[in-house]
């Protein structure tokens, strides 16, 4: 990103502008709620992280914001215009929901040419878009000779088309191998460095750590925390590793902790444990300790992650995360 | 606006394994009749004479005589080029470039029955020809039909037929928008055409002038017994019309979530 363009995006932020905002949103399916009361305030050049587990209502959100499911109540603006009316922000929005969806027969080429054709958007739009997608060299083979990472690409390019001010991407990394996922968050921050603002959603919290600058957190259709992710890290209470000197003491230090009311974690393979103290400061566990007879080899703060943040707000056990999976991923 | 989701249809449509199977499928299919008609025809008797083909309308028998199979084709392509939008999931896609629904599928409908026309056109074109070489071989005289009284009866037959393939189209799209399945869609139309209405008219026959498949195979085939042209016509309308609003309010009103 440039100079001028972070300047451009701090001054956006700082003027309270909003890509996206909306008040009461609501979609019933019969006596089924999907999502509930929803208000989101996504500020212009962002790119927002939108989390919730499998079922919490992300997509069905974001096929609100883009006009394919009718919100049952609610209001919303997105890009100035009224949500119940797409049409009047849809040509500045690029879209990839769910896996992309494309005609088998035709090349990707023509697949775009005929959304282009569409959105009445020029045709010599296609060229870049594939090639800043990779997809250049392929471009004439037929879609359903493409790989999944191939697929998902041209799904992004698709969204390109428009030349958007705002990018909805729905698990753009669902299916991709570790490759693919690396070069899909290399993609979506360049977006970010066009001042494109980006709408990811995802269930695996690692991935929008990692891409994101601002998060959006949803369980059961409720809106659960909005926010900067530097912001909602400050606002953690930090955990702390700790070492005693001497390895056999490890057990007494955590009884010692544990007495004091902390929450011990042993770290597999590791002669530390991980101290949730909260109201505890680093002094106060050290005189803790040495109070009890142990002398500290380490006591070092340990910023907690986006997942650990999202469990505390959503009062979710970390057990929860399958265990083997990715390390992101909330069930 | 609806010229654009017409071009952007049509990029679907010309892909070479539709244009080619639809084309030559329906070409196919009217050639058939006509060297079954030509070679099935006697001098007396049976489905038509040697001296029936020799007429000014000769040239258009046979082609008449496939309407109802031109019509359930151009139904089943119709219904399955709908219905694949949301089985594939494109049709998130197209909404989001053109999320005014009317006009996306008012663009589409007009797409798909000028491509279901044209492809009729060729079939017709290509009948002509083998009807000529049937004639031939058969050594029937084709004069009158070159006369002004035949290349008329020509016209008016390919009107109709065009007609008809409209109708099923559109209905066949209607059928689509609903059942969201090509597969579906294509079984429900074909036994609907083929099946339901024949079993229907055979236990009531007076229920035949009242049901859209009769009613506009009477069209494609200038009328017949039993229906008139002029009320297969009025009732085609009024199931077309029907079919239009009915397609275009499911259309608007609902979610979509495939």
């Amino acid at each position: 990103m440039t100079m001028q363009q972070a300047m451009y995006r701090a001054d956006e932020r700082s003027r309270g502008h909003l890509a996206i905002s909306t008040a009461g949103l609501t979609k019933r399916f019969g006596d089924r709620t999907v999502v509930d009361d929803l208000a989101l305030a996504i500020p212009s050049g962002a790119v927002c992280g939108f989390v919730g587990p499998n079922g919490a209502g992300k997509t069905t959100t974001l096929r609100m914001l883009l006009g394919l499911v009718r919100p049952t109540s609610g209001s919303g603006t997105i890009l100035g215009g009224s949500i119940t009316e797409p049409a009047t922000y849809l040509n500045k929005v690029g879209a990839l929901i769910e896996a992309p969806a494309f005609y088998p027969q035709l090349s990707g080429r023509e697949n775009l040419k005929a959304l282009a054709r569409l959105g009445q958007l020029p045709l010599s739009a296609v060229d870049p878009v594939l090639e800043r997608s990779g997809l250049l060299a392929r471009a004439g083979d037929k879609y359903r000779s493409y790989s999944l990472g191939m697929k998902q690409r041209l799904g992004i390019a698709a969204a390109m088309l428009a030349d958007p001010k705002l990018l909805i991407l729905d698990e753009p990394t669902n299916g991709l191998d570790p490759g693919g996922i690396v070069e899909m968050r290399g993609l979506i921050r360049s977006f970010a460095g066009d001042g494109i603002t980006v709408l990811v959603s995802s269930h695996l919290i690692s991935e929008i750590e990692q891409i994101c600058d601002y998060v959006v957190m949803i369980r059961a259709g409720r809106l659960v925390h909005q926010g900067s992710v530097s912001e909602l890290r400050a606002a953690q209470q930090p955990d702390f590793i700790v070492a005693p000197e001497h390895d056999a003491d490890l057990p007494q230090l955590a009884g010692l902790f544990q007495e004091a009311g902390c929450t011990v974690t042993q770290r597999p393979a590791e002669t530390t444990v991980l101290i949730e103290a909260p109201g505890f400061g680093a002094a106060d566990l050290n005189r803790l300790a040495a109070k009890g007879g142990v002398t500290l080899r380490q006591l070092t703060e340990s910023t907690r992650s986006l997942e650990r943040a999202f469990f505390a707000l959503t009062g979710t056990a970390s057990a929860d995360v399958p265990s083997g999976q990715e390390m992101g991923a909330i069930k | 606006m609806i010229w654009a989701a017409f071009t952007s249809e049509w990029t679907k449509l010309r892909r070479p394994t539709l244009l080619f199977s639809t084309f030559l499928g329906l070409a196919f299919a009217a050639s058939l009749f006509v060297i079954l008609m030509f070679s099935q025809a006697r001098a007396n008797g049976g489905l038509v004479t040697l001296h029936q083909l020799a007429q000014p309308n000769g040239l258009v028998i046979g082609v008449a005589r496939a309407s109802m199979l031109l019509g359930v084709v151009a139904f089943g392509i119709a219904a399955s080029q709908v219905a694949s939008e949301y089985s594939l999931g494109t049709l998130r896609q197209l909404l989001v470039r053109q999320p005014r629904r009317a006009v996306l599928l008012a663009g589409k409908m007009l797409g798909t029955i000028t491509f279901l026309v044209l492809a009729l056109c060729f079939a017709a074109v290509v009948a002509l020809i083998v009807a000529v070489a049937a004639a031939q071989s058969r050594h029937v005289p084709t004069g009158a039909w070159f006369t002004g009284t035949g290349l008329g009866d020509l016209f008016r037959e390919l009107g109709d037929l065009a007609l008809a393939v409209l109708g099923y189209s559109i209905l066949g799209m209607a059928l689509g928008q609903f059942v969201r399945s090509a597969v579906f869609a294509v079984i429900v139309g074909f036994a609907w055409l083929v099946a339901v209405e024949n079993i229907i008219t055979r236990i009531v026959p007076s229920t035949e002038q009242w049901l859209p498949g009769a009613s506009i195979t009477a069209v494609a085939s200038g009328g017949v017994e039993g229906v008139g042209y002029a009320h297969g016509m009025i009732l085609g309308v009024v199931y077309i019309v029907a079919a239009i609003a009915a397609a275009m309010i499911v259309f608007i009103r609902n979610d979509v979530t495939a």
